[in-house]
């Protein structure tokens, strides 16, 4: 990769980073749980997106972020009013920018008329302020008159926000105090003056006041400040944009003076002198100062302005040292998944080194056996350790799902609230990559199918918002995510009859409550009466089942008739090491995944029932399970192995289906780094991945549900038990 | 370090005097404190303004302390450079003559 290919996605990455900045600030502000910097730091995201996309020549992305900023200039300087309405746009906007960031990575063509018509939207609002809000962005239920208890239409003008024609010369004052910061980005007044010089006639006077003595000096620190008095022909928007990309790194006061008939050069002059000349019992270069601390009662207004400014930035300061105390540093993710490797390969080895010393029959007490353990010991915390870098909070796709939501609840017609719980929990990277399909998902399902209309809410006496909570918890070694609603609960009569006219289930079956809230995670069920835009399109329940479980995941469904749904996930906080049993099949060593395993048990001949064929069942306490042999299914050996020389594994398959796996021997039970066998190898069917052993051998990692589904279609024939037995 | 050095030195500037160059120009400048110097500008072709501060510290130090604190060659960049920053091209001779 070029190096400009390489600055260009570190841009993306940190637009990513700026754009959940952005939604969470917007998102504090409607919740009204927002800093007094909030309105800065959402402003300074979009900001921070201009300025780099200008520097790639991101033309759209720049125009677009212009937009929104200048709306946002208008909040942030209290011109706007942060209504329900208003927010609702700069939310809309933010969801618009993020499209526009991602259609630009990967150069996609972007949705001219969806970019327009927000672009249109937030020129309305910097021209009409909250009026044109409401008139534009129709919430779902009339704005109630709380909502925008101050609104007070503002005037403004537009020629100074977004440009106009010039309408001859005008006149700023401008007052200019660079930060240490300013420097130490490589900035230079000189260059800033410099090009205000180019806009017109310049005048400058520089304030060296504040120069302290040469042993109080700090060479870095800043001391200058800068009084301009500029007239051009440019609009104020234009010499705004001067101090453009240095505004969070300096003080700047822009104020465009009334014109005059002349500019007064005489004045000027005298003050220039003033600020030349000295007296002779004071160093000259201290003399501008005392004239300019005393400013005609015109700037002191000014001034006390740019004091609260200095209040605020300093504010920021403080935020952005706080942030700095938990440095950061960006690694590539390659570096890590190298790392995770080799801290793999070193607990392998290790466990190999283990075994060797076992085999030597050395005494557990021997020197070499107890260091091996503290081996063990220190290789068990790099691996967490190592771990724990892959590690992210949970927090950025539950921002995602804020707007689901919104867009959801729009396209619905019903409100709903969303609220969020556990965000800083951890889990790995590539978890969190894989979660947010299901996750989206779960939340139009549960607007679309669970939360409510309005007024049928509010006839059930519910509060005629819904609401959506989501959250995160660490719960014995792996994470639990919640995704639950108020609303109706899941309708089971019209669940059960739309199984059973899809023949999912048969007519006479019956089923407990949780069997048929299970039924709606079948392949092809949807009880949609008609087909939404939303959870129409072909993607179930059933893949959100197979997302998580293809996560190492397992996913179950509570749900209460009137009072709403939980749909509650357990991950595994990691993709690179599992819990899993060790066996043996015809001399095979296999590892299976102890979140699918339900016990384990010595068969009794008596219980073990030949069906015909290859098919056989095992009574489980008075409840008949298929009984599957690994060995045949995965082609180890073509005879039925006798289930009494044997051991049974049962899983949990789904919410109501068991099958009990027949295996030679248990081994034991530990902690195996996963190694993929596509990557290394090819897929093999019944395999999800492989890992190395102790004693060197791949042992494969089976993947239960496929290893199921596989005997099925070895073995056609076989009815599908249901339990419990007659 | 402010025992006073009858002897006149010389401190040379860097050509681009950007934020790089602060730091050792202030302690060249701490090191001659009370001594009468020269300050060469001729190979001036770029001022930043954390250096001009401390040229401006520096002469109102020397001023203060009496003693003499001479900008010679100022090279064309350099006096350009001042009046660009609304001071007086003339201002580090002014000085001197002020006192």
């Amino acid at each position: 990769m070029d190096t400009m290919a390489a600055i260009k996605q570190t841009f993306f990455q940190e637009c990513e980073e700026q754009l959940v900045e952005l939604e969470s600030g917007l998102l504090a502000i409607e919740d009204g749980t927002s800093e007094p910097d909030t309105i800065n730091a959402v402003f300074r995201a979009v900001h921070s997106i201009k300025g780099g996309a200008g520097a790639f020549g991101l033309d759209q992305l720049v125009r677009f972020a212009h937009a929104f900023e200048t709306a946002l200039d208008l909040m942030r300087s209290g011109r706007l009013s942060p209504s329900r309405a208003i927010l609702k746009t700069m939310l809309m906007a933010a969801d618009a920018l993020a499209d526009l960031v991602r259609v630009t990575r990967e150069n996609l063509p972007a949705d001219e008329a969806e970019v327009g018509r927000i672009v249109q939207q937030l020129e309305l609002l910097v021209e009409g302020g909250d009026g044109a809000a409401a008139a534009l962005a129709p919430v779902a239920e009339a704005p109630a008159a709380e909502d925008v208890p101050d609104f007070q239409p503002i005037q403004i003008s537009l020629a100074d926000l977004v440009g106009s024609a010039p309408e001859g010369a005008r006149r700023f004052k401008i007052s200019f105090e660079p930060k240490p910061g300013f420097y130490a980005r490589a900035n230079e007044p000189l260059t800033l003056l410099r090009e205000l010089g180019r806009m017109g006639q310049c005048r400058v006077v520089c304030d060296t006041s504040h120069i302290p003595a040469l042993s109080d000096l700090d060479p870095e620190g800043s001391y200058l400040v800068f009084h301009i008095e500029l007239e051009t022909e440019a609009t104020e928007s234009a010499v705004r944009d001067v101090f453009e990309f240095v505004e969070f790194d300096s003080q700047i006061d822009i104020e465009a003076i009334e014109p005059e008939p002349a500019f007064d050069d005489d004045a000027f002059a005298r003050l220039m002198s003033l600020a030349a000349g000295a007296p002779q019992e004071m160093p000259a270069l201290i003399e501008p100062v005392v004239r300019i601390a005393e400013p005609p009662p015109a700037i002191e207004r000014v001034e006390a302005d740019s004091q609260s400014r200095k209040a605020e930035a300093g504010k920021a300061e403080a935020a952005k040292v706080a942030g700095g105390a938990g440095a950061t540093i960006r690694v590539d993710l390659d570096r890590v998944e190298r790392l995770i490797d080799l801290v793999g390969e070193l607990v392998i080895n290790q466990a190999m080194l283990s075994q060797r010393v076992a085999e030597a029959r050395l005494s557990r007490s021997s020197a070499l056996a107890m260091g091996l353990d503290d081996l063990e010991q220190l290789s068990r915390e790099i691996q967490d350790s190592v771990m724990a870098i892959r590690a992210q909070p949970v927090k950025p796709i539950f921002q995602r799902m804020s707007r689901v939501v919104r867009e959801a609840a729009d396209m619905t017609g019903k409100t709903v609230t969303l609220h969020c719980e556990g965000e800083s929990t951890e889990v790995d990277k590539t978890v969190i990559e894989r979660l947010t399909d299901p996750l989206t998902h779960m939340i139009r399902n549960a607007i679309d199918h669970g939360i409510e209309k309005p007024e049928v809410r509010l006839a059930a006496g519910k509060p005629e918002s819904g609401h959506i909570k989501l959250s995160a918890t660490h719960r014995s070694g792996r994470v639990v995510i919640e995704v639950s609603d108020d609303g109706g609960g899941i309708n089971r009569e019209r669940v059960l009859s739309a199984a059973i006219a899809k023949g999912l289930v048969e007519p006479e079956a019956q089923l407990s409550d949780e069997e048929i809230d299970n039924l709606i995670f079948l392949p092809g069920f949807s009880t949609a009466a008609t087909v939404t835009d939303m959870s129409g399109r072909g993607v179930g329940m059933d893949v959100v089942k197979r997302s998580i479980q293809a996560l190492g995941g397992r996913i179950s469904i509570v749900s209460h008739p009137g009072r709403g749904s939980s749909f509650l996930m357990s991950l595994p906080l990691t993709l690179a090491v599992l819990d899993g049993m060790i066996v043996s099949v015809a001399n095979e060593t296999l590892i299976v995944p102890l979140t699918a395993i339900v016990e384990t048990l010595k068969p009794r001949p008596q219980d073990v029932f030949d069906m015909g064929g290859d098919t056989r069942v095992i009574r489980i306490r008075d409840t008949f399970t298929p009984l599957i042999d690994i060995g045949q299914v995965l082609g180890y050996r073509t005879e039925a192995a006798d289930p009494a020389n044997c051991v049974v594994v049962l899983i949990d398959l789904e919410g109501h289906a068991r099958r009990a796996l027949l295996v030679d021997t248990i081994q034991g039970q530990r902690q195996v780094v996963i190694k993929s066998l596509e990557a290394n190898y090819r897929r093999v069917d019944g395999i999800a991945a492989a890992t190395i052993l102790g004693d060197g051998r791949v042992a494969l990692i089976l993947d239960a549900d496929a290893v199921v589904a596989n005997a099925h279609s070895q073995a056609a024939a076989l009815p599908e038990m249901l339990e419990p037995a007659e | 370090m402010s025992a006073k050095q009858k002897k006149p030195g010389t401190i040379v500037l860097a050509e681009a005097l950007d934020i790089t160059q602060a730091a050792p120009l202030v302690s060249e400048l701490l090191k001659m404190r009370g001594s009468d110097i020269r300050v060469d500008a001729s190979n001036v072709r770029r001022l930043g303004g954390q250096c001009l501060q401390a040229l401006l510290c520096a002469s109102s130090t020397w001023a203060h302390e009496g003693a003499r604190l001479e900008l010679v060659n100022p090279s064309p960049e350099f006096s350009e450079s001042l009046a660009a920053y609304g001071l007086d091209p003339e201002l580090f001779n002014s000085q001197e003559h002020a006192l």
